[in-house]
């Protein structure tokens, strides 16, 4: 209902702006440049105020002694631009504690001779301007002070933070304070992971060693709190989530930490991260998961990565495993991987092929090697295959090029000019290596006839 | 490929554009993304702490032109002043914009009257009786021509409300009223008003250029490479200019360019060189071609492909040679490879993530040698060339899920997959009129970057260089069609994030090189400055070396300059405001002296169109039958009938003896006195005399005294403060206030005290700030200023005049009015 109310209340104002924005051109599009051009052109009419006109300047000023480096400069700038405080345009007004804030906090940040103390100043007094900002600069202060190591300045910061409330609590500001707790588990998790260490190195039957869990495990129940709500909310959580499942695991809680990395992973609002992939499938392997359980997440990650390196050890597991199309489908993993630019001197990869290869058509699954070969036959001998590669691979790599040079070889046959390059050279160590490559080859090659 | 482990918390919210009620959590603050957190368990991924003195300076404070201007002339074409209605214009926070139809419709019917009405002519021809006696028609809408003109000859009659208008006129009127009113403006006005609309849109975004027509490519030895960019006139000639560096780092041209000559203007150039193989394609309004650069540069043809509805994007592949993707104003995408020929990949006339009539596309290659970006206004796809049609991935929306504004749109994609890998070669940059995003196509839709630019003009191109050492990160350039140029510190790789290693940073744009020009006469400095302001429409780098961190940066303007700046990477020292800002070397401003010499010498550009000769022929040759005037009126008729610009020499009278009516003043009164001077061009001769009367021992005995003490109050502004006195002077608008700035002391006596004065109540180290400040404000009634100038202040006038062209930081003072020089 809250929802649709406001939809209603925005709905004029679009349509105008529309009709607007129509006059501007035929599309939709905003110009920032188009006021200037503007500028260059009108002559009568109502002008801008001076006020609107020296801050305007001022900012433009601000701006560009920040990308100049200039940040004595953009100090000295911002101590008139805080004029703009005052604007009576209250749109203006109610837009210029933001900008005040993110100028300068960034002068601050870099200005030689900031410190701590004039940053935290500077980032308490904004907070009360302008309620609107008080979560988003506290959370932005917060990692300020984490970002120099004040952990606890930090924490009271974002305690401050969570309890503070304004008018009606608007999905923004839920989803605001929700990082705010988040960070502050966060905190909680540093501390508690540093205790854990601490505890690692006591004896169990100490007295010390019961009341210290008996404390960590209070503190836990706290920090499950924190995450809980923010990690529900769609978006990229990579670090509480991970940080959420250790505590969860730490206390045996092991449906919970994979339901919250299943809902991480699998839940269609969130963005398709493939950490959440990751991280599910790292917990299943900890957890001695059966190895279908491990394919099927594996599978998913493939879908979506490709040319990730745990497509190796996907290869492995769908080798290991009964299912003829789990064979199959580990041929096209490692094709797969090798398509991509980033992969291409993947010495393990290539190792991984040839050896497969060979064995697959050793068995007589010709047609397997045919369907994956065939979308790629006309672009692979020039992407791994081409004389300049045969030549820079065995200058670099020689194992590398003996590994390509058989796949190369089975694929294309004995007359290619990889396979050739590299089957003539003279190596005292890898001599045996290519006579059994090139017997190999010979046998087995795809583009042998037909018996 | 490694995937970074732990990525920034990201809010993703899907939506639409600009919604309001969503937290924006992208990284706006440059600080907020060089933020690492601290913890026992990510020690390892904390990466290089942040490098915040990192700073490429500039060698000189504006790039130079590194060729002879070409010998064709440049016109800039239409500005916002030829397009826009001027007045009635109320502020609002939207700005509203109205094309000014009617005003460019009554000129265009004065100055192509014969295109606007000829057909009309021939339409009622029948009409008209154009020859013959004066046998009566019968018909009464036959009107004899020949009357008529009599009748229209010698008369103006619009505006005029005296022209006599005879009973033929009026028959005419009555009879060609309806048709030449209504049909006329109608037609007229609604293909005027398209054809504005459309220039108006160029003018604030021109497409065309998307990706930018300069390319460096790199020669086998090292500090060697060719540029290769349009020039001529209609940018329809390639050249490949060889250039070599010097172990300073400056660019040396050798011998003259080689050059292809082709049929349409060259609006994106692309090199790519995989397997030692370099190929090199260009993108022109309805054709694309590619060449193979070979060893000796002769670049040998491989195919020409024609694009029917207009070629918007091409790129070349980075995987496999001669593979080229194209693209098409009708939504089709396709891939030319060398084994298969032409491959339609993508078509699709609507845009991807909502709908926006807009035909611009755009395709690049991904890490996947198979796999295409095809993108559009609304946002970026990646489509499988080997997979079915029609699906694909977004890799970009504009939308919530990146928190873009309202009426934010794509105007560029690029990959950033490079031969040497810093990063995953994964990444794709992606830049809107507001911001600077970087997506990775395994996270698609969640920007793993996000900087607002904030660059006042469209962003078309940009160029990522490898990095200057082994650890450094690497340099990302973004320029603005406007010229603005920005350098950002992009780091990461394995398995952290790519962020921003430092604070971004500004490069100087050509318009900063005016300074070092000579000051010329307004109609010159005009010529000068509108050469300069041309758009830039293509960027190139040398790659920096190891050695030495020099990176040279090349830009090429609309008028086919290309223009080069040297930057050196600073080492690192922490950065204070102190350190001085480069200046230009005396060989920098010889250089740029003689380029001028050779701009001036060009022809001007033809106008578009001639003003009318007919009537003015004719009213020459009726009056000369009264001869009976002297060998003046004789002249000024040749003169006219010639259309020859008429000055005094050539009447053969001296310029004096005619004088020009002098105002006529009080002798007393000193701005009277000046004026009448300057207006008898004595202006010069007057001050030295006036310096000589105004008790010139107090004065100069003075002068001296307030000096020093400007310069001890103002130890650490000084530099700033004499600035128009030992550098070259602002342009000033007009000729006489550029005779008084040639007298020795710059600064009148009394500018200097009430400057003092007012600066007193300021704190000094805030003075300078004010003063740029001041300096940059329009003048207005109520300046916090001075208090008022002296009347008996003449020389106020200039500074006023060169305040209002340059920021230069000189005049705290403004005059309570905008006076004027009287002529």
């Amino acid at each position: 209902m809250g929802l649709d109310f406001s939809e209603e209340l925005r709905k004029p104002v679009t349509e105008d702006e529309q009709m607007e924005t129509s006059m501007l051109s035929a599309k939709g599009m905003h110009f920032p440049w188009l006021q200037k051009q503007l500028e260059t052109v009108v002559t009568g009419g109502k002008k801008k105020k001076d006020f609107a006109q020296t801050t305007r300047t001022c900012l433009s000023f601000i701006q560009d002694a920040l990308l100049k480096h200039q940040w004595q400069q953009a100090a000295e700038y911002m101590h008139s631009y805080l004029q703009t405080l005052e604007d009576w345009d209250s749109y203006k007004k109610q837009a210029a504690p933001e900008i005040i804030w993110k100028l300068g906090s960034e002068i601050l940040f870099y200005h030689p001779k900031s410190n701590m103390e004039t940053f935290n100043t500077f980032a308490d007094r904004m907070k009360n301007i302008g309620v609107l900002n008080y979560l988003k600069i506290s959370l932005q202060h917060a990692l300020y002070l984490l970002h120099h190591g004040m952990l606890e300045e930090a924490n009271r910061t974002l305690s401050q933070a969570e309890t503070w409330r304004y008018g009606e609590k608007s999905s923004s500001q839920e989803i605001l304070i929700n990082l705010v707790q988040a960070y502050k588990g966060l905190l909680e998790y540093y501390a508690w992971s540093k205790k854990k260490m601490e505890l690692s190195k006591i004896d169990e039957d100490d007295y010390a060693f019961t009341t210290k869990s008996r404390n960590m495990l209070s503190q836990s129940w706290k920090t499950s709190v924190n995450f809980c709500a923010l990690i529900k909310t769609p978006g990229v959580w990579d670090l509480f989530v991970k940080s959420y499942v250790e505590m969860l695991e730490f206390y045996g809680d092991q449906d919970g930490a994979r339901e919250v990395l299943t809902n991480y992973a699998y839940d269609e609002k969130f963005p398709s991260n493939p950490n959440a992939h990751i991280y599910l499938y790292n917990f299943l392997k900890r957890e001695k998961a059966p190895r279908a359980k491990l394919i099927s997440v594996l599978k998913i990650l493939y879908d979506i990565v490709p040319s990730h390196t745990l497509m190796l050890e996907f290869h492995m597991l769908l080798r290991k495993s009964e299912k003829e199309e789990h064979h199959k489908l580990g041929l096209a993993v490692l094709f797969g991987v090798l398509d991509f630019a980033g992969c291409t001197k993947n010495i393990t990869a290539w190792t991984y092929l040839a050896k497969y290869l060979k064995q697959i058509l050793m068995v007589n699954h010709l047609s397997w090697v045919q369907e994956e070969w065939k979308s790629r036959k006309n672009w692979w001998p020039t992407f791994h295959f081409s004389h300049f590669w045969a030549k820079s691979d065995w200058k670099e790599d020689s194992d590398l090029a003996c590994e390509k040079a058989l796949v190369a070889g089975l694929l294309l046959g004995k007359g290619y000019r990889y396979f050739r390059y590299i089957s003539k050279q003279d190596h005292e160590i890898l001599r045996k290596k290519i006579k059994r490559m090139k017997k190999s080859v010979k046998k087995y090659s795809i583009t042998n006839p037909v018996v | 490929m490694e995937f970074p482990s732990n990525l920034h918390p990201t809010l993703f919210m899907a939506g639409p554009l600009g919604m309001t009620d969503v937290p924006d959590l992208s990284f706006m603050c440059s600080w907020k993304d060089a933020l690492t957190l601290p913890g026992p368990q990510n020690c390892k991924d904390r990466a290089l702490p942040l490098a915040k003195d990192l700073l490429w300076e500039p060698s000189m404070p504006g790039p130079l032109p590194l060729l002879p201007p070409g010998p064709d002339p440049w016109d800039p074409g239409v500005t916002a002043r030829d397009l826009l209605f001027r007045g009635g214009y109320h502020y609002r926070r939207r700005p509203q914009v109205v094309l000014d139809v009617t005003e460019q419709l009554s000129r265009f019917l004065w100055d192509h009257g014969d295109i606007a009405f000829a057909p009309l002519g021939k339409l009622m021809l029948e009409n008209f009786k154009l020859e013959g006696g004066r046998n009566y028609s019968k018909k009464r809408t036959v009107v004899r021509v020949k009357r008529l003109l009599q009748d229209l000859g010698g008369y103006q009659p619009w505006g005029c409300p005296w022209a006599h208008v005879s009973h033929r006129l009026r028959r005419f009127s009555i009879l060609g009223g309806p048709v030449l009113s209504r049909s006329v403006s109608l037609l007229l006005g609604k293909l005027l008003h398209e054809e504005l609309a459309l220039r108006w849109e160029q003018l604030l975004l021109d497409e065309a250029f998307t990706g930018g027509a300069l390319a460096w490519l790199p020669s086998r030895t090292a500090r060697t490479g060719q540029l290769v960019y349009p020039a001529g006139g209609a940018l329809d000639r390639l050249y490949f200019q060889e250039v070599s560096l010097t172990s300073a780092g400056n660019p040396r041209v050798l011998k003259n360019p080689g050059h292809i000559q082709l049929r349409g203007p060259v609006r994106q150039v692309v090199t790519s060189t995989i397997q030692e193989e370099t190929l090199l394609a260009v993108r022109s309004d309805y054709h694309c071609a590619m060449w193979k650069v070979g060893k000796p540069g002769e670049p040998a043809p491989l195919k020409v492909l024609q694009v029917e509805k207009g070629a918007t994007g091409i790129n070349l592949s980075p995987h496999l040679p001669g593979e080229l993707a194209i693209c098409s104003r009708s939504g089709a995408v396709c891939l030319w490879t060398p084994q298969d020929g032409l491959q339609l990949v993508y078509k699709d006339p609507e845009t991807l993530a909502f709908r926006d009539p807009s035909p611009w596309r755009w395709a690049d290659f991904t890490a996947h040698p198979r796999v295409l970006t095809v993108g559009d206004r609304t946002g970026v796809k990646m489509i499988d060339t080997q997979g079915p049609p029609g699906c694909g991935l977004l890799l970009f929306r504009c939308g919530a899920e990146a928190s873009c504004q309202k009426g934010e749109r794509v105007l560029l994609a690029q990959y950033l997959g490079q031969p040497d890998p810093v990063f995953p070669p994964t990444l794709h940059l992606i830049c809107t009129q507001f911001s600077l995003y970087l997506v990775d196509e395994r996270l698609p839709l969640v920007p793993v970057l996000k900087w607002d630019h904030g660059l006042p003009s469209a962003p078309l191109l940009a160029r990522l260089l490898p990095p200057a050492g082994p650890s450094c990160p690497q340099p990302l350039l973004l320029g603005g069609q406007g010229g603005q140029l920005q350098l950002l510190h992009i780091s990461g790789g394995g398995t952290s994030m790519p962020r921003l290693a430092g604070p971004p940073q500004t490069l100087p744009s050509v318009t900063d090189s005016l300074s070092t020009f000579p000051l010329l006469e307004p109609k010159h400095q005009q010529q000068l400055e509108e050469r300069l302001q041309a758009p830039t429409i293509g960027l190139a780098a040398a790659p920096p070396w190891i050695s030495t961190p020099i990176l040279l940066l090349f830009q090429l303007s609309a008028a086919g300059d290309i223009f080069h700046q040297q930057l050196r990477l600073l080492p690192g020292a922490p950065l204070l405001d102190q350190t001085p800002p480069p200046s230009w070397t005396p060989q920098a401003t010889a250089h740029c002296s003689r380029w001028l010499v050779d701009l001036l010498e060009l022809p001007p550009s033809p106008t578009a169109w001639a003003a009318p000769t007919f009537s003015h022929r004719r009213l020459l040759g009726h009056m000369d039958l009264q001869k009976s005037e002297g060998e003046l009126p004789q002249r000024l008729r040749v003169a006219m009938a010639r259309g020859q610009l008429l000055r005094p020499g050539d009447l053969g009278t001296p310029p004096t003896a005619e004088p020009p009516p002098a105002p006529e003043c009080a002798p007393q009164d000193e701005l009277s006195e000046r004026l009448s001077e300057a207006w008898e061009g004595r202006g010069a001769t007057w001050w030295e005399r006036q310096q000589g009367r105004a008790s010139g021992s107090q004065t100069q005995a003075k002068r001296p005294k307030r000096r020093t003490q400007l310069s001890s109050t103002f130890s650490s502004l000084t530099s700033c403060l004499d600035l128009p006195d030992d550098n070259s002077p602002p342009p000033s608008p007009d000729q006489t206030s550029f005779k008084a700035r040639l007298e020795p002391p710059g600064i009148p006596p009394s500018q200097e005290s009430t400057q003092e004065l007012w600066e007193r109540g300021v704190r000094s180290e805030r003075r300078q700030t004010l003063r740029d400040y001041m300096a940059k404000l329009p003048l207005q009634k109520d300046t916090p200023g001075p208090a008022a100038t002296p009347p008996s202040q003449p020389s106020s006038n200039w500074v006023t005049s060169s305040q209002q062209q340059t920021p230069v930081p000189r005049g705290s003072q403004a005059p309570r009015k905008r006076q004027r020089m009287g002529f």
